[in-house]
């Protein structure tokens, strides 16, 4: 019965609300099933849903109630839902492949379960026994192994001491600390020593988490009186692995608590492997004695990929999806994507769709049409000008320096320097970057790119400049 | 003393969103856009979308919706632009994302209304991790390209490039009469040619604006009881 009351309440705010509304309040009320007959028993996805709809609708929704089954006093409870009702209590028309979630853990704080995976991304949450019956989940994603991490001078240190620690946890690199911008494949190295540890030993208790989860999970603990149980939790880990560790900074209460799990686990010798987004030392808001435990192991940077290593993750990710993906196609989008993999995956994703909806065969053609806005973006974005005013600004000489004739070194070098990044960042074709600087001869541009690139393997300084102004100038 | 127009019955016809009444003409270079939305019902298929340009973001992103739902999925829907004021402080962010990450679909139509938003961009990134971590599709729409997007969290941007992106191209005003026309019939009203051509021509040709111009239309033929004239036309535009 409530089921049929409830549909009819539907279809009338359907045509009474706007499709906005209604799609964004209404359409996520789902009707609790386990509810006794005599009311309506609605569940909202969280608080705020459900505090807007008492405010907006819940009138209107008794009203209709009324109305349908002819009592006036027709009773209509909302709530929010808990997990696992949300997703797993309802009829499906269609099969959605989405297995059943391991059983929620009894005591709510620790850590909120783990949702179904999905096919394309199966994740082997097991449950393992541990003190008091809770129940562990690892949250790690399988898909992120070593096997799949695409090497390069760019991380090739950071994958070593993972490499290591997998072999060795909670030996010297203890913590090991990875840092470096988004997109760079931290989490995906912190997943690949969680997935190894497992690996070598199933009953290995290793936790994955985003450092926004240890906060929740802690609040959640605090509120309900089991800040011990939460302690003794982490404690109990064999490995703890913490992705964006920077968004502790400011959260005083969790970085104390952090601060006495962390020192727990070294003590015990249990692996911790922490990310960031930057060094610790320029985390704000982040307790002195905190960032200086961060740095007692290992502390590694993994730097955006070169042009060798962005092609070789384009080549993993096409033979992964049997794909076929030509090198001059996958050379052109990694020399015009540089920022970061995730933006070199979305161009991925972008080709094979428009490749799988046109029925055409990937090629340098069919990359360029897919990546139109993004190639126009690049080209608008890294223009000779520009780096010719960036390279200026960086070395503190003029732009018009770089066009004249001078030839003292504080001029020359930062032309070439501009000249070499103009032929590696433009599409510009040599003769084109000479007469940018001055009217000089292609030959001009084609040594300085060579003096360049021979200094770059000489001097740390002009290695340390060339990667900021590209820095500067991609991202 | 004024006579009060009689009211027409509230049933309006359904034209609600769907995929198959999202305009295409012919030869559309929507017709990806559309398929590619289409694909987030797919267990199997690309978990994240995002879809920018227009007109027809809100169209998809509400026909997903319905879509949905129709294969008993809960679904939130979430209008950036009308729901970043219900919610500015950190707080309340957090408590309208929190839990989104257990429904079988999420979409979150305009997130260029809170670029630059602290709370939201932070409130997002989350989500986006969880939902992640979840495996729940996601369409993202935007007005802007989200690679031109004034984001000032770099986790949130990159985020947002990393879904399969599809632009929706703006129509000629060939197509945009021919869209016209094909929700007017859908309503079952009749838009002769020359009427549509005389809207096109008298009116801002923003795809929404027409069409509330043509719900106008609708409402007053049906009061009226007249059909789609031009003088008919004129009078009600008052032009």
């Amino acid at each position: 019965m409530p089921e049929s009351v409830w549909n009819h309440c539907i279809s009338c705010l359907q045509s009474e609300l706007s499709p906005e509304q209604f799609n964004t309040w209404i359409r996520p009320l789902q009707l609790d099933q386990s509810a006794t007959t005599n009311e309506i028993a609605l569940l909202a996805p969280n608080q705020f849903i459900k505090s807007w709809v008492t405010d907006k609708f819940l009138g209107r929704i008794i009203e209709l109630v009324s109305e349908c089954v002819q009592d006036r006093d027709a009773r209509v409870v909302l709530g929010v839902a808990a997990n696992s009702l949300a997703r797993h209590n309802r009829p499906r028309t269609q099969p959605v492949a989405k297995p059943q979630a391991a059983p929620q853990i009894t005591r709510e704080i620790l850590p909120s379960p783990s949702p179904a995976p999905t096919p394309s991304e199966p994740r082997a949450d097991r449950d393992v026994d541990v003190e008091g019956g809770l129940k562990h989940q690892h949250r790690l994603n399988t898909q992120f192994t070593f096997q799949r991490f695409v090497e390069g001078k760019s991380n090739q240190l950071g994958l070593a001491a993972a490499r290591q620690i997998a072999e060795n946890p909670g030996g010297a690199y203890n913590p090991l600390f990875i840092y470096g911008g988004v997109g760079l494949g931290k989490t995906h190295l912190m997943h690949a020593v969680g997935n190894a540890l497992i690996e070598k030993n199933p009953n290995a208790k290793v936790l994955y988490l985003h450092s926004e989860r240890f906060v929740a999970d802690m609040v959640k603990a605090l509120q309900l009186n089991a800040i011990n149980d939460f302690k003794r939790y982490y404690r109990s880990l064999d490995a703890l692995l913490i992705d964006d560790i920077q968004f502790f900074a400011g959260k005083e209460r969790s970085q104390e608590e952090f601060f006495h799990t962390f020192n727990a686990l070294l003590e015990g010798g249990q692996q911790i492997i922490l990310t960031c987004d930057r060094y610790p030392r320029e985390i704000d808001g982040l307790e002195e004695r905190l960032k200086s435990r961060f740095g007692w192991g290992l502390t590694v940077a993994v730097e955006p990929p070169e042009l060798e290593t962005r092609v070789a993750i384009l080549m993993k990710k096409a033979t992964q999806q049997n794909l076929n993906l030509p090198h001059d196609a996958a050379f052109f989008i990694a020399q015009r994507i540089r920022s970061n993999v995730r933006e070199l995956e979305g161009a991925l994703k972008r080709v094979v769709a428009n490749a799988n909806f046109t029925g055409r065969a990937i090629d340098v053609e069919l990359v360029r049409e897919s990546l139109k806005d993004l190639l126009a973006l690049q080209d608008k974005q890294v223009s000779i000008e520009n780096i010719q005013r960036v390279v200026a600004e960086y070395y503190k000489i003029k732009v018009s320096d770089l066009h004249s004739k001078r030839r003292s070194r504080s001029v020359a070098r930062p032309r070439q320097v501009a000249m070499s990044l103009a032929k590696e960042l433009t599409n510009h074709s040599l003769p084109e970057i000479g007469e940018a600087f001055g009217g000089r001869d292609h030959t001009t541009v084609l040594h300085a790119c060579r003096k360049i690139k021979e200094l770059q393997e000489e001097s740390a300084d002009i290695r340390e400049d060339t990667k900021n102004l590209h820095r500067l100038l991609t991202s | 003393m004024a006579i009060p127009q009689q009211l027409p019955l509230g049933i309006g016809l359904n034209d609600d969103a769907r995929f198959d009444n999202f305009y295409l003409s012919e030869h559309s270079a929507n017709r990806f856009a559309l398929c590619a939305v289409r694909e987030l019902l797919n267990p199997e298929g690309e978990r994240f979308v995002t879809l920018w340009g227009g007109p027809g973001r809100s169209h998809l992103a509400q026909a997903l919706c319905v879509e949905s739902a129709d294969l008993g999925w809960q679904v939130q829907y979430l209008p950036l632009r009308a729901v970043r004021d219900y919610a500015f402080e950190p707080d309340a962010v957090h408590s309208l994302l929190a839990g989104l990450e257990h429904m079988d679909l999420v979409c979150l139509d305009d997130v260029d209304a809170i670029a630059g938003m602290s709370a939201w961009e932070l409130g997002l990134f989350h989500l986006f991790n969880r939902l992640r971590d979840a495996g729940v599709p996601l369409l993202i729409t935007s007005e802007e390209n989200p690679a031109h997007l004034n984001i000032g969290l770099a986790d949130l941007q990159s985020r947002l490039q990393w879904g399969l992106s599809c632009q929706l191209h703006a129509l000629t005003d060939a197509e945009k009469t021919e869209a016209l026309q094909r929700r007017a019939e859908a309503r079952g009203l009749q838009l002769p040619d020359e009427v549509a051509s005389f809207i096109i021509q008298r009116v801002p040709r923003d795809m929404n604006l027409l069409f509330s111009v043509l719900d106008r239309l609708d409402r007053a033929s049906l009061q009226e009881k007249r059909k789609l004239t031009i003088p008919f036309v004129k009078q009600v535009l008052g032009h």
